[in-house]
């Protein structure tokens, strides 16, 4: 429950205004976007609804329009509408979206615990592949071998990587669709998904990683060559 | 209650617009003149000269004259060394400390400077208010914008300034967002814009989605050292270096004493500028070897290649032409092309592009997403600037609001809504760049990143390092880099009053909240035991409260005078108008026939004689003895008006029937 700093009334947490004198709650401890912008806890979330609902609650708790309004009123417009930009934020990105929804369901954060050292068992293969390369091409960037074909030795190192990024994405969208249909399943269940959908997050982080390591080569050949990143496409 | 308007605090010119009867208008003075210069001249007896009147002064006083001064706001003296060698003013300070403007023997900080345009443009509005015979004409609340990519210090810097100058800052604003809501207004629809704002010494881009009224910004990038000032300064050290090498600020070349003449052929040559071998073409390299041009010569130089380049926006070639001054004896003239003077920008005007890429990519667009672009600040109207942003949007960027006066429309819009309520229109901006702390080795941990809608907050964890510690020190930066030495440093805050507790126990929770104004506020508690932590805040590069509190004191004790000073320069308007009036009369062709036939015995002489003591007292630094000699010569010339306007009245109706009156 909230309390009405305006007039005492309690109010249900998901309130926006209070029921008794329609002015603005201040937002307590509230934890749940999906709540808050009055969606169901579900992945697949249409943009356009989306963002309407964020534009409609903008209108509702933006503080352009209590400037009027008494302290507590103006201290819980700027609380709202900071929390409204977060959760939009949060909820656009199908990622993050999966992040806050782990978040939620009480299971840790699918950010790197101990750092981004330990390579997921799936990726192993690919990894050592690529360090491999890297070394190497790191080698003859040295002994100054021509920039051109470097790059093209990274450029098919990365596609790989960009593979398995792709069959993340696919199975991640696989994983948010069963979870939607869930709602009625055992605890267990969901539980399941929620464990796979937090270990392809945890991948996803590894993988972007990797990439953006080649984005780093890339950008040392070109320095190296003399030539702007630019110039290179 | 009193007013409430918009300001356009722009580097070369400000602004000021209100909302009048559901329309945005800009106020301007008699003139017509919209456009405030952003200068303030200081005067031998300490009078401060602001807009126009200052303007003039930075030829004739101009060490005594600070011009561009946005550039200086809430940054540091490391910041802008680099082009202190041009201005004419003194500027010091302490490294990682504000910068400070010394004029003769005074010292003023960026938003003292700034608060002396503010007042200025107060004062313009609320004698407009005052003219249209509005009981309640003060102006005491207003919207001023910045640009979008200004940090919290720049930010905070503006709000000092606007405290200073005695106005409640409403909200601060970021131009081209300001600039969208002045062009929404009458199209209402939906898409996706572009606004593209080169002012005087800013660049911003920003792109933003209209939809249902809502102006949602989705990403914002730009150059808070890039305007019109640079384009003016790579001219002028074109200039210099050209008369340094010509010897032309040596007094005794026969050769240039012929072309000081007005004759055209004894002109040099016109010889291309030598843009392609140029050197880096900053001054300080030639500092040892050469003298420095005299203040003076500097702002002749500077007037005379701003009216080239204007000219260059709409004729294929000009002639910067200086004007002889001490430093420069001869003067100095130079015909210069379009082409020429493209060849010498394209390098700045390119700068703008990287910025555009990085908004569109962050606001996750392609070029071709954009349906409308928006040209905004004085500098779109050069037609370089206009063909670079045609060819990244491919299409032709509007400017049909006058991209001078589009920002200050736009404020008075947002002061509007503010002050009514009304829900039509919205306007969500985003913080420019994110915001993080300091952590171990040096590194930055962002707590709220660039491009997040406003207002936004994030929290971070805190706790203790060694047993019973009660305080615990913050490093606050904003930036995109990794690492603290290459972000911008806000403020250190001290987190005091921790309960003592063994190490690592306690858990102290701080809350970072950005508002809709874009600028930072901080706010702690210990998890533990909810004790609200106290926190100290030393901003890097802004004022404390109490240096702001202190100018204000000061700047009460200074009102006065400044008062004082402003109803002198009435006085002396007014009694010009008078001088200039009565001598129309006398110097009129049939002014002999008037005197003979209508005129009292003495009368004329009576007129003289207070003409004479009326010009006698123009230099009087008392406005009760102007004011006085004024209404002496009124009383003097009263009877001649009443005969030259019957006669004029006569005249016009000589040979008309009443019937047609």
């Amino acid at each position: 429950m909230l309390e009405c700093r305006s007039c005492g009334a309690g109010a249900p947490v998901d309130e926006h205004f209070c029921p008794q004198c329609s002015r603005i709650l201040a937002l307590g401890r509230h934890g749940d976007y999906f709540a808050f912008l009055g969606l169901p806890r579900r992945l697949t979330i249409d943009a356009q609804d989306l963002e309407k609902r964020f534009r409609d609650l903008s209108r509702q708790f933006h503080p352009d329009y209590y400037y009027n309004a008494t302290p507590a009123e103006r201290l819980a417009s700027l609380e709202r509408s900071s929390y409204l930009n977060d959760a939009h934020r949060a909820l656009k990105n199908p990622a993050s979206r999966v992040e806050h929804l782990l978040a939620i369901e009480g299971l840790p954060p699918a950010k790197s615990e101990d750092g981004a050292a330990k390579v997921p068992p799936s990726l192993l293969e690919e990894v050592f592949a690529l360090n491999e390369e890297l070394d190497e091409i790191r080698e003859l960037r040295e002994s100054g071998t021509d920039p051109a074909r470097l790059r093209a030795r990274l450029e098919s190192a990365r596609r790989p990587i960009d593979e398995k990024r792709e069959e993340h994405e696919r199975q991640l969208r696989e994983l948010s669709a069963r979870w939607d249909s869930q709602e009625q399943s055992p605890a267990a269940e969901k539980r399941m998904t929620l464990d796979a959908l937090r270990e392809r997050l945890l991948e996803r982080n590894y993988i972007n990683n990797l990439l953006a390591t080649i984005e780093r080569e890339v950008a040392n050949l070109s320095a190296g060559s003399g030539q702007p990143a630019a110039g290179s496409k | 209650m009193g007013k409430v308007v918009g300001i356009d605090l722009g580097t070369t010119n400000s602004l000021v617009a209100y909302v009048d009867n559901g329309v945005p208008v800009v106020i301007r003075d008699d003139g017509g003149d919209a456009l405030v210069p952003s200068i303030a001249s200081v005067g031998e007896d300490g009078t401060i000269f602001v807009g126009r009147e200052a303007q003039r002064r930075l030829l004739t006083a101009p060490t005594r004259t600070v011009y561009s001064v946005k550039r200086f706001m809430g940054r540091g003296i490391e910041d802008v060394r680099g082009e202190a060698n041009l201005l004419p003013f003194r500027i010091s300070g302490e490294t990682g400390g504000v910068v400070r403007i010394g004029v003769a023997d005074r010292e003023f900080t960026p938003p003292e400077i700034s608060a002396f345009v503010l007042r200025e443009l107060k004062r313009r509005a609320e004698e407009h208010f005052r003219k249209r015979g509005e009981f309640d004409f003060e102006v005491d609340r207003a919207v001023i914008t910045v640009p979008a990519y200004f940090n919290d210090a720049q930010r905070t810097a503006t709000r000092d300034a606007g405290r200073l100058a005695g106005l409640e800052v409403l909200r601060i604003i970021n131009e081209p967002t300001a600039a969208s809501l002045a062009y929404g207004l009458d199209t209402g629809n939906r898409g996706t814009i572009a606004v593209y704002d080169l002012g005087g010494g800013t660049f911003d881009i920003s792109i933003l989605k209209v939809e249902d009224g809502v102006f949602q910004v989705l990403a914002t990038n730009g150059d808070t050292h890039l305007g019109g000032d640079d384009i003016d300064r790579l001219l002028v050290e074109q200039v210099i270096a050209e008369i340094l090498s010509r010897g032309l600020n040596q007094p005794s070349r026969p050769a240039l004493q012929r072309s000081a003449g007005s004759d055209r052929e004894s002109d040099p040559p016109s010889q291309h500028w030598p843009v392609g071998s140029q050197r880096d073409p900053t001054l300080a390299k030639a500092e040892g070897s050469a003298p420095q041009p005299s203040p003076e010569a500097i702002q002749e130089i500077r007037k005379a290649v701003i009216q080239a380049k204007w000219d260059l926006s709409d004729v294929e070639e000009t002639e910067i032409r200086v004007e002889p001054s001490p430093g420069v004896p001869a003067g100095y003239r130079k015909r210069i092309t379009r082409a020429d003077f493209e060849r010498l920008i394209r390098p700045l005007i390119d700068r703008t592009l990287d910025p555009c890429r990085q908004a569109l990519s962050d606001a996750g667009l392609e070029a071709r997403d954009i349906d409308e672009a928006v040209l905004v600040g004085g500098s779109t109207r050069i037609p370089l600037v206009r063909r670079v942003v045609q060819e990244l949007f491919a299409r032709e960027p509007h400017s049909e609001l006058n991209p001078d006066e589009v920002v200050a429309l736009g404020a008075a819009v947002q002061a509007d809504i503010l002050l009514s309520g009304r829900r039509e229109m919205l306007l969500l901006d985003v913080t420019p760049l994110s915001l993080g702390i300091e952590t171990m080795g040096g590194v930055v941990s962002k707590i709220i990143l660039r491009n997040s809608t406003i207002p936004a907050s994030g929290r971070e964890m805190f706790t203790s390092g060694v047993d019973n510690q009660t305080g615990v020190d913050i490093h606050v930066l904003q930036g995109e880099r990794e690492l603290a030495a290459d972000c911008r440093s806000l403020a250190h805050l001290h987190l005091k009053g921790i309960p003592p507790m063994p190490a690592g126990l306690p858990r102290i929770e701080v809350g970072f909240q950005i508002d809709a104004n874009g600028i930072l506020s901080v706010a702690a508690r210990e998890l533990r035991t909810g004790i609200e932590q106290a926190i100290e805040v030393k901003p890097s590069y802004g004022l404390t409260d109490e240096e702001v509190e202190r100018m204000l004191i000061e700047s009460f004790e200074h009102a006065e005078a400044d008062f004082e000073a402003r109803l002198l320069i009435d006085s002396r308007n007014e009694a010009e108008s008078v001088i200039h009036a009565t001598d129309k009369v006398l110097r009129q062709p049939d002014f002999a026939t008037i005197a003979a036939e209508q005129l009292e015995p003495g009368e004329r002489e009576r007129i003289d004689a207070a003409l004479a003591a009326l010009k006698a007292s123009m230099g009087d630094t008392d406005r009760a003895v102007i004011q006085e000699k004024t209404h002496a010569l009124n009383h003097a010339t009263q009877h001649l008006a009443e005969v030259t306007m019957n006669r004029s009245v006569r005249e016009a109706l000589a040979g008309r029937n009443v019937k047609d009156v």
